[in-house]
């Protein structure tokens, strides 16, 4: 023994030793017995009360309302709708939910550790053309202001922290999401020249002095050569292109997955050059690439959102028919709680709800539905006792694993001002990306608890070692419908277009789905264009 | 008859040597102890031989009490000074990190030690004085006795504390001096009153050494002590960090998670320029914040203040303060500030602390770790310090450790450019830290009714800063770095910076 280090550690190791050996070995059998709880949770969308749809045996409604402008569907686009009649000075409406809680795909769950989302999670910078956008930002304190250039100054605490991003490559983790260490120059080439052409599809303006990709995508220009990339997917896009790498078709798998649900095999090639291409960054000199998140993910958006709808919500209520009578709209909605059914007479109705459902309510709308697509999704929150991992790049907002099936996780708490948290908590997203959805549909239903368990742990596992073992806590959220898959012919086809008519200028349609891609900011523009409309068609009336 | 009581006497002076030989480690043991843990090896040497020695006289003197039984007794006593004496490094290493009255225990086992030694010869010499003549008796024992002393002399400091080390060779000679009483409960057997109870006891004692022993060797391998090349005197992890205090010559030296913290030959030189600047610029220093510093290092110096009525302290880690407050050597350093009335120290983390106080400061001395990775480097962000301007009084002065500006300008100006962004005057100077290299700090002040120039009260007997603030503002060439980005939460680039400069060291 030549130094003290020894000692002091053989001090602390006699304490530990004395006490626990002499004292504890009678009870060092039950110890080993008591392995730590861990606790597993199912829940999703309430798909069961929806399903109902497809029968309606729901009771004769026993009372009536009336309401000059009706909402169904509290998600984003609804809610920015609401938000947008409070804009217009228009307090009489209401809105209608089917689930307990308003927000839809921008809600969240919470823990012991922290909040979660249970859904989108992110909103990218805003470009600064989309003013509606950075006026809602500012609004709600997320922009705090302007900067000499005239750009918006973000909050510093509600811009994703760094580290955001690793990518679990070759064994290693590594800074941001593209795969770059350990590739050969043929590889780093093509990631090179990929991202060039991403650069000039992002300044590219089409013939009419529009942007070929932007948000929301309705103002992307409808020139010809960049609207046929619609026609094919984004694999024949990548290997017309003569793009060959594997590195590289695995990062836009990566990405096509993390923005719509479908892979790179079947989503649309133009909505998977959108995902680059259609965001400007040029709403800030700082980070260009930076998010906005929140530990709850979008739900703190919606949550500022549903101020506007404070005393006009009808939470846990289904509507199961919407028609046009009497140039009224009469609604029928079922609550859930109550057990009982109510009839909603309008003067207008705006349809917030995905097409899916739509076509169960309103009558001759199943035949182009059938074009719409949802990818399902899986999310698992886990909290953790020890995120354990080489060690080789710090825990991020974002960590990737390359090649894996699921699109990762989030940390959850990243955007904590803590030093150490004594439990970290993930949220795992996969979504079932394939040819046929219905089919991945089945099978997110029929599959067992155990199955999902150890899908999610087989999947982290490449990265994680022990994550079985250090995990407490797993709750896995199903969504059956997760978001609007944007597949070859979608966004530009027939199906889209007559599903977003309004009927006899008393039934409005406003959902991402009519979009085609899934993301917040058309949400939100879905939903002050459609009031906009609606106003717009009055004034004209009178 | 003669050939047993050969054996009789000779299995007791063989006793005397071990006693002697064991008892003479003890002392060598807790001398070297003291030394190390304590510092002043000659005045601890001293000490304890004189107390050892004064506590021998006091058990002989005791001796004379004990008529009955006294091979029993003697058997006893063997086990019992195998017992402490094995114990007292184990117990002194576990005792110096929470007992302030840590010397009290060490002169109190080094006495009872000795007085049991001190009784063993008088009583042998007892038992024996009826068994042989005098005048073989006394030259047998004293004879064995002093050649115990010499091979213990002379093992200690060659093979003992090479091979086994303080605590090992202490346990080492309690099991030998127990085994010499197992011995003798079972060769005497005969002679001994109720042996079967006296073995079971001897037996014991044994074990327990043992399973010391074996705890202690089984540790031999570890060697973080290497990283340090100082001798450890104490190590503890707490949930965030691991504190390392070690000890060589004159230098007592503390590290958080192996970061030099300070070193005691030149800390006052740090904290004298972290401290002072600021508390003789501030407007007023009524009201004093520190953020980290949970050593009271810098506590210390702002008490030096008469007019400082509260000192707030926060130090995510309680570990840390509590070792702080409670420690004889720590204690000495910081001279008790952790437990000055005038103090409140709060153990939370400093960002949602700073977050939610409600009071307002007149000074903020920020001495956080340096950010070495993304949880540190948000305590540097600049909406950590837009929350701490939050916290201030108009004209307060702020001052933050800023990393080296000589191995790391660009993290050191980084630092700087932020808290730019928030306080209307800000500067930055730099000292000289023998064992930390040239160090820096951020200085500013919120708002324009004071000037760093300005020196509005001082303390007395400094040995380093003197009151000339712009003695220490000149940066030469070599510690500026321009082209710096602003550290916020979203980039910390300061994080990079940090781990680009330190990281090619």
């Amino acid at each position: 023994m030549k130094n003290g280090e020894s000692y002091s550690k053989s001090r602390r190791n006699f304490v530990k030793g004395i006490t626990a050996g002499l004292l504890l070995i009678p009870f060092l059998q039950f110890c080993s017995d008591k392995v730590v709880q861990f606790i597993f949770r199912l829940s999703g969308t309430n798909h069961l009360l929806g399903h109902r749809l497809w029968i309606k045996d729901f009771p004769k409604p026993s009372s009536q309302i009336q309401i000059p402008y009706l909402i169904v569907g509290g998600g984003i686009s609804g809610l920015s709708a609401a938000r947008q009649f409070q804009k217009k000075g228009i307090l009489d409406f209401l809105v209608v939910e089917l689930e307990s809680h308003l927000g839809g795909n921008s809600s969240n769950g919470e823990n012991q550790y922290s909040k979660f989302p249970l859904g989108a999670h992110y909103l990218p910078l805003p470009n600064f053309k989309d003013k509606e956008l950075l006026q809602f930002l500012e609004e709600e304190k997320i922009i705090i202001g302007y900067d000499s250039k005239g750009l918006p100054v973000f909050d510093e605490l509600q811009l994703s922290f760094a580290p955001d991003e690793r990518l679990f490559y070759k064994n290693t983790w590594q800074d941001g999401v593209v795969p770059k260490e350990g590739n050969s120059r043929e590889q780093d080439v093509e990631f090179q020249r990929f991202f060039k052409l991403m650069d000039s599809f992002r300044q590219g303006k089409g013939h009419d002095g529009k942007y070929y990709f932007d948000i929301p995508l309705q103002l992307s220009s409808d020139d010809v050569a960049i609207r046929a990339l619609d026609k094919i997917t984004m694999k024949e896009w990548f290997e017309s292109n003569n793009f060959k790498v594997e590195p590289l078709f695995n990062y836009i798998d990566y990405c096509c997955k993390d923005d719509f649900g479908l892979g790179i095999e079947y989503v649309s090639a133009w909505a998977g050059i959108h995902y680059f291409a259609a965001r400007k960054q040029d709403a800030t000199s700082n980070k260009i690439d930076s998010v906005l998140t929140w530990p709850e993910g979008n739900a703190r958006l919606a949550s500022h959102l549903k101020k506007y709808t404070d005393q006009k919500t009808l939470k846990n209520h289904i509507i199961y028919e919407v028609k046009v009578e009497n140039s009224k709209v009469v609604a029928k909605a079922f609550d859930d709680v109550k057990k009982i059914s109510v009839e909603i007479i309008a003067d207008k109705v705006i349809m917030a709800t995905p097409q899916f459902v739509n076509q169960y309510i309103i009558k001759d709308r199943k035949e182009f539905t059938k074009e719409f697509h949802y990818t399902p999704w899986l999310l698992a929150t886990l909290t953790v006792t020890d995120l354990a991992d080489n060690d080789s790049f710090p825990l991020s907002w974002d960590n990737v694993i390359y090649d894996a099936k699921g699109l990762g996780y989030v940390y959850d708490q990243h955007q904590s001002l803590n030093q150490i948290q004594s439990k970290q908590v993930i949220t795992y997203y996969h979504s079932f990306s394939s040819s046929d959805l219905k089919k991945s549909r089945k099978e997110l239903y029929k599959k067992k608890e155990d199955h999902w368990k150890q899908f999610v742990f087989d999947d982290l596992k490449v990265a994680h070692p022990d994550i079985e073992e250090c995990t407490e806590q797993m709750e896995v959220f199903l969504l059956g419908h997760g978001m609007v898959s944007p597949a070859p012919g979608f966004i530009f086809g027939e199906a889209k277009k007559q599903a977003s008519k309004s009927i006899e200028n008393r039934i409005y349609f406003a959902h991402t789905d009519l979009s085609g891609i899934s993301i917040f900011e058309e949400a939100f523009h879905q939903g002050i264009n459609i009031v906009n409309q609606i106003l717009d068609e009055t004034t004209l009336d009178s | 008859m003669g050939k047993k009581f050969l054996r009789f006497e000779f299995l007791l002076l063989f006793a005397v040597f071990i006693i002697a030989t064991c008892g003479l480690i003890y002392e060598l043991v807790a001398g070297t102890l003291a030394s190390y843990l304590l510092g002043d090896s000659v005045k601890q040497f001293s000490f304890i031989i004189g107390v050892y020695l004064f506590s021998m006289g006091i058990g002989s003197f005791f001796s004379k009490f004990f008529h009955k039984n006294l091979l029993n007794t003697f058997v006893e006593i063997e086990i019992l000074v195998g017992l402490i004496g094995g114990l007292s490094s184990v117990l002194l290493f576990m005792l110096f990190e929470s007992v302030a009255y840590f010397q009290f225990i060490l002169y109190l086992l080094v006495f009872v030690t000795g007085f049991l030694v001190g009784l063993e010869i008088p009583l042998l010499m007892n038992i024996l004085k009826d068994k042989v003549e005098f005048k073989d008796l006394v030259s047998n024992v004293f004879t064995f006795d002093y050649i115990g002393a010499l091979l213990a002399s002379i093992l200690f400091p060659l093979i003992l504390v090479p091979k086994l080390g303080i605590m090992g060779t202490s346990l080492f000679f309690g099991m030998i001096n127990v085994s010499i009483a197992i011995a003798l409960c079972f060769l005497l057997n005969k002679e001994l009153k109720r042996s079967y109870f006296l073995k079971a006891k001897a037996i014991f004692s044994f074990v327990v050494l043992l399973t010391v022993f074996l705890f202690s060797d089984s540790i031999l391998s570890y060697s973080e002590g290497k990283l340090y090349g100082e001798n450890i005197i104490y190590t503890n992890s707490t949930p965030y960090q691991r504190i390392v205090l070690t000890h060589n010559k004159s230098d007592y030296r503390l590290y958080l998670n192996n970061n030099l913290q300070f070193s005691s030959a030149d800390e006052y030189r740090y904290h004298e320029a972290l401290v002072h600047p600021a508390m003789s610029i501030a407007k007023s220093v009524k009201h004093v914040l520190v953020l980290g510093g949970g050593d009271g290092l810098a506590v210390r110096e702002i008490l030096k203040y008469k007019q400082v009525e509260k000192v707030t302290l926060v130090d995510l880690d309680e570990g840390m303060t509590k070792l702080f407050k409670t420690n004889k050597v720590l204690t000495d350093f910081n001279k008790g500030s952790l437990n000055n009335p005038k103090v409140t120290v709060i153990n939370t983390d400093a960002y949602i602390w700073a977050k939610t106080c409600t009071e307002k400061f007149d000074v903020a001395i920020i001495d956080f770790p340096d950010p070495s990775n993304y949880s540190l480097g948000k305590l540097y962000s600049l909406n950590f310090y837009q929350t701490l301007k939050n916290i201030l009084q108009p004209d307060a002065a702020v001052v933050i450790q800023t990393t080296s500006p000589y191995f790391a300008p660009k993290s050191f100006w980084c630092i700087n450019k932020t808290v730019m962004q928030v306080f209307p005057q800000v500067d930055a100077y730099h000292a000289y830290v023998p064992s930390f290299g040239e160090w820096g700090y951020t200085i500013a002040i919120n708002g324009f009714g004071s000037t760093f120039n300005q020196v509005n009260r001082k303390a007395d007997k400094l040995k380093f800063y003197n009151y000339q603030f712009d003695r220490f503002n000149y940066f030469t060439t070599d510690m500026i770095s321009n082209e710096i980005e602003i550290n916020r939460l979203d980039n910390q680039i300061l994080v990079r910076y940090f781990d680009e400069e330190w990281g090619k060291l």
